[in-house]
């Protein structure tokens, strides 16, 4: 098992170091010269050729590369384009904010979603199971950003109830992060009952019913830990997924997020920002799966380790 | 949107033999449980819409018409008008086609590139296993939309350009699937022999191995086609979606919302039908899970 | 278990209650306003002001010796006169005694001198260096005088040192800076105090207390970031904000029937135009540039998708320009535009590509659909095709020999509101790509001759002859095909007064109250 862990996480520096490579080239195929657009529509072309120096986009792909591998090494990022600041400054700046975004976000989908998962698997076929798996759906079928216009409409200007936009106090986390966590929501629902139905069915649920244990507590402490085991995995994942799709939820709720500034700095050409920006998110997404994977392990005896080694 | 971590994926699949009553009691399963069958409908109606289109279509879904603009539903226009004087019937009716093209064409570049990268690692193991599982883990690193988002940027606007960034953001989620169904079936005993009997690598491949992960892959192309529907209003919303005047729905509701206000309809209408062909595509893709997994099918 | 569920949800709702039941605090009026706009300035340091985003904010803080009102006149700030010397190679600027920058230092001919040597030395890389690059030494003449030398005259050059970029900010907050780094908050001389910068988020200012002119009656201004556009109209209309930038024409509409809220046209600098590429065929006949003017019905445009806000272009720059005369519109007539085309030889029209961006200028892809189907009503088939913004830019600025571009759309703000900034710049044949933004790669000796002409003559009245008749020439020629002067359309909340809505696209908050 030790070694599987250990495994694991060997094998994420190539991964790391292939995204690194990849989002390096794909940024360099975007069309377009990068100076010009940086430089914006009034600019000289004294401005233009000075951009395309600083930036190196005279030297050869892999001499950049090799700049940008040892720069990095030395946690160092480069600097923004536009803004002219570290990378890594404006980095520590955002991503805090969609983190606190995202665990909001997935603390009240695990609430929500994991009690109608469990009723529902409870009350099999009721219509409380058929309207919460309907309800649930909603938040995965919608488009987020029409979701979000929607929420914004009813909650802010037709209720009065909560503030449209911006951050500040604790009323302004509610819309954005209710939106970015309503497709997952409906996930966890779904899981949980799927799984709540599988593990009720086992024999020892039936052993302790027949035991004469309350229901209440067979399905609290027997079923529900067993069955809460797949959802905790897709928790992990979703964290992940969440922190890349909360580009839409941030712009409607002009949340300062990483990922407008991501999406921002995409547009803009302005390639520090975008490397610093992926590298970081894909590293997160890295580890969260290797997280995942593991605690999985721990969760799970019943897989197999062996099947990496083949 | 459903992505599965491995070791739940190799857990989940249960290899059997498949023979023509298998698919008949798939089907029984599935048309007796009632949201499916809601799903089959929704999915059903929007493709015959889709179908017939241009003979159902009351307007030319692109020729404006300024003075016209921005009229709510009448008997004229079913659906009213968008802010250039289109009808929005017409409009939706062909949108119908694109939006479900984007759906099976992005699952089409995710099945053709993922299922044989997924199968030769599976199958060849090794070095070879090893290369192509980092580079299925580089590309699943890009969380969420992030993926469609920079390779839309790379080809430009444009639905085809959207429906390979969706494609290719699926690749690493087949692969996934494949690798863990073929893993697991290739140990077994059938395998083994057709091995020891000098089968060809690809027969055994193609002919033993691949019918067995089948199921998977339907059910999870199903919430892929569900997933790339959306991920193309999300780039949409971001304007790297479908080139104007094309009526894809994404496109339709994310210029409509600059209207919201005034004219409610130009959002109502494409929003709602996002939602419900994602929705009639999650209902059949939930009904085909549990109607593939004989542990749920004998209630 | 329904009772958990009912929990988490009656949970999750009390705090929504709770606000709600907060909201109604008794009324004070306190001198602070809120104002949302589009987009984050990308730096607030002279040397890296690049954006309409940066000059708003940053005017409040720092500012230019000469400030551009809103009727478009020169107006005395941190110079109180300026004058040209005889050969116009000089110019000579008073500088007002008694100014303290936000730091307590004092400013002064050297704050200036090491302001502008500053914004001029190329390793510093400022983005629009270009306005005051012609200066070739700042010379500190006493305390509060400076002189400024060119090799050549260049009358501009005033109106240049008006705009919000070069603005001066005390030298003691950038003397241990490296060069080419940049100050994170600027101190100036300005009405209001950089109190903090949440990235992505908001900027907060405060009343500057010391300030040398009338003290504003705000005593906060606080400039929120909100891209998406219903967005910030729902924060005016929830009071979230005070006022904000850009309404969408529809919301405008409907936002003048409430009596919380005054909506605000203003005129700005843009031109938003169609460029053709005058050296492909069949762009390179003036007959078929022609056709294309009349083909489009540019007040239907205004009148049904920017609802009623903006003006049919009058010529390539808006009147509020100095230089500007009036040499059109195009009329809406189909007939005349299928006429030119027979004319032409095109009677039965032809295909072509239009490229534009989407989501840069108000409407612009609709816009751009609304022009494709008036084409097609005159047989000219029109294939669109949306870009994305930073490739955009690369592919319509291209040297002849490389462009493939046709069609294509884009807007010019002439910010200095001189016509040298906005004629030279796009249709001078010097400033072809790579060297500037000439795109439609139009080209006329008599109008080259005029604007140079222009461009070293101090005396006013007669620069304005010299644009008169290259103006007339362009008009005529048609590099482009004329669309429109953009409007733009601010909300405010109706019990704030005074704002400044400057043509520049500024929303300026120093003779603003609440009442």
């Amino acid at each position: 098992m030790s070694g599987y862990i250990l495994r694991r996480i060997l094998l994420t520096i190539p991964v790391l170091f292939g995204v690194s490579l990849i989002i390096f080239v794909i940024i360099r195929l975007l069309p377009g010269d990068p100076a010009v657009a940086i430089a914006g529509v009034h600019a000289s072309q004294e401005y233009i050729e000075q951009v395309r120096q600083d930036m190196q986009l005279d030297e050869a792909l892999h001499i950049q590369y090799g700049t940008f591998m040892s720069n990095l090494l030395r946690g160092d990022l480069g600097r923004s384009t536009f803004s002219r600041r570290p990378v890594t400054v404006e980095l520590g700046e955002r991503f805090p904010r969609t983190v606190e975004l995202t665990v909001i976000a997935l603390f009240i989908a695990s609430v929500l979603g994991i009690s109608a998962g469990v009723i529902a698997a409870v009350k099999r076929y009721s219509i409380f199971d058929n309207a919460s798996m309907l309800f649930s759906l909603f938040g995965v079928a919608a488009p987020v950003f029409w979701l979000a216009l929607m929420l914004q409409l009813l909650f802010s200007v037709h209720l009065g109830w909560l503030p449209a936009a911006g951050r500040g106090t604790w009323m302004h986390y509610i819309l954005p992060s209710v939106t970015l966590g309503a497709a997952s929501t409906g996930l966890i629902a779904r899981i949980t009952r799927s799984s709540m139905i599988e593990v009720l069915k086992q024999d020892y649920i039936n052993t302790a019913r027949a035991k004469g244990v309350m229901e209440k507590s067979v399905i609290y402490h027997h079923a529900l830990k067993n069955a809460l085991i797949p959802v905790v995995t897709i928790l992990g994942l979703q964290f992940g997924i969440l922190l890349g799709g909360a580009v839409l939820t941030e712009t409607v709720f002009a949340w300062p997020g990483i990922g407008r500034l991501l999406v921002d700095s995409l547009l803009a050409r302005d390639y520090p920002v975008v490397q610093g920006a992926v590298l970081l998110l894909a590293s997160v997404f890295v580890f969260i799966n290797l997280f995942v994977d593991i605690l999985y392990a721990f969760l799970d005896p019943r897989i197999s380790y062996s099947q990496e080694s083949e | 949107m459903e992505q599965l971590s491995e070791a739940s994926l190799q857990q989940g699949i249960k290899q059997r033999e498949k023979g023509e009553s298998e698919y008949r009691l798939v089907w029984k399963h599935l048309s007796r449980n009632r949201t499916a069958v809601l799903g089959m409908i929704v999915i059903a109606s929007f493709i015959l819409l889709a179908v017939f289109a241009p003979l159902l279509a009351t307007h030319d879904p692109i020729s404006t018409d300024l003075g016209n603009a921005l009229q709510g539903p009448s008997s004229d226009h079913y659906f009213g008008t968008d802010e250039l004087g289109r009808d929005l019937f017409s409009r939706m009716l062909f949108g119908a086609r694109i939006s479900l093209n984007i759906g099976l064409i992005s699952v089409g570049i995710g099945l053709l590139f993922g299922i044989p990268l997924g199968a030769l690692s599976g199958y060849y193991a090794g070095k070879l296993d090893l290369v192509i599982q980092r580079i299925i883990d580089i590309m699943i690193a890009f969380p969420g939309i992030l993926l469609a988002i920079v390779v839309v940027t790379v080809l430009g606007v444009g639905v085809q350009n959207v429906m390979i960034a969706t494609g290719i953001a699926s690749i690493p989620i087949y692969a996934r699937l494949v690798r863990g169904s073929v893993l697991s079936v290739k140990k077994q005993g059938y395998i083994t022999a057709a091995k020891a009997g000098g089968m060809r690598d690809s027969r055994i491949v193609f002919f033993h191995i691949l019918p067995n992960c089948i199921g998977p892959i339907i059910v999870q192309s199903t919430f892929q086609v569900a997933t790339a529907i959306l991920w193309a209003a999300g780039l949409g919303f971001l304007g790297l979606g479908a080139q104007p005047p094309t009526p894809e729905w994404g496109a339709i509701l994310s210029r409509g919302r600059g209207y919201m206000r005034v004219a409610a309809y130009l959002t109502t209408i494409p929003g709602v039908a996002i939602f419900l062909m994602v929705l009639g595509f999650n209902l059949v893709g939930d009904g085909l899970r549990d109607a593939l997994d004989p542990r749920s099918r004998n209630y | 278990m329904k009772r958990l569920f009912l929990v988490c949800v009656i949970a999750l709702l009390i705090p929504a209650a709770v606000f709600a039941a907060g909201q109604r605090e008794p009324e004070e009026v306190r001198q602070e306003i809120v104002i949302a706009m589009g987009a984050q300035p990308e730096a607030l340091d002279p040397i890296a002001m690049a954006s309409a985003p940066a000059s708003t904010v940053g005017e409040h803080i720092a500012q230019p010796l000469i400030y551009l009102d809103q009727e478009g006149a020169l107006q005395p700030q941190l110079a109180t006169s300026w004058e040209a010397s005889e050969d116009g190679k000089s110019w000579t600027l008073q500088l007002r005694e008694g100014v303290q920058f936000h730091d307590g230092t004092p400013f002064n001919a050297d704050a200036v001198k090491k302001n502008l040597d500053r914004f001029l030395d190329p390793e510093s890389a400022a983005p629009y260096r270009f306005l005051i690059s012609e200066i070739t030494e700042v010379e500190a003449v006493d305390e509060f005088t400076v002189r400024l030398h060119m090799d050549e005259p260049f009358a501009p050059i005033i109106s240049h040192l008006s705009h919000s970029f070069i603005a001066m900010i005390s030298p003691a907050s950038f003397a241990d800076l490296p060069k080419g780094e940049t100050v994170d908050h600027p101190v100036g001389t300005g009405p209001f105090k950089m109190v903090r910068w949440d990235r992505g988020e908001q900027i907060v200012v405060e009343r500057n207390d010391d300030y040398y002119g009338d003290l504003p009656q705000l005593e906060k201004v606080t400039f929120k970031f909100v891209t998406e556009d219903s967005a910030r109209v729902v924060m005016l209309e929830t009071g979230e904000a005070d006022a904000i930038m850009r309404v969408p024409p529809m919301d405008a509409q409907r936002l003048e029937g409430r009596d919380d809220i005054d909506v605000v046209y203003a005129s700005s600098v843009r031109v938003i135009y169609i460029g053709y590429n005058a050296v492909m065929e069949p762009f390179d006949d003036p007959k078929i540039r022609r056709a294309l003017n009349y083909a489009v019905d540019k007040q239907a445009i205004i009148d049904s998708i920017l609802g009623g806000v903006g003006f049919p272009s009058t010529a390539p720059i808006v009147p509020a320009v100095f230089g500007h005369t009036e040499a059109g519109p195009y009329e809406y007539n189909p007939e005349r535009a299928r006429e030119l085309l027979a004319e032409a030889g095109f009677p039965d029209g032809f295909s072509t590509t239009f490229h534009h961006p989407t989501g840069r200028y108000l409407m612009d892809s609709t816009i751009a659909e609304a022009v494709q189907s008036m084409l097609a009503d005159v047989g000219v088939d029109v294939q669109l095709q949306t870009m994305e913004w930073g490739a955009y830019l690369d592919f319509v600025r291209k040297p002849p020999e490389e462009a493939q571009h046709s069609l294509y759309m884009l807007g010019w703000g002439t910010v200095t509101l001189d016509a040298d900034y906005g004629l030279y710049a796009l249709l001078h044949s010097s400033q072809w790509p790579p060297a500037g933004w000439a795109t439609s790669l139009w080209a006329d000796d008599r109008v080259d001759e005029l604007l140079d002409q222009a461009r070293i003559t101090p005396e006013r009245e007669i620069r304005e002859e010299l644009y008169e008749e290259a103006i007339e020439i362009i008009w005529d020629e048609a590099p482009w095909l004329f669309l429109h002067d953009e409007g733009q359309i601010n909300g405010v909340r109706s019990n704030v007064k005074g704002l400044i809505h400057h043509p520049l696209e500024n929303i300026s908050a120093w003779d603003a109250w609440v009442e």
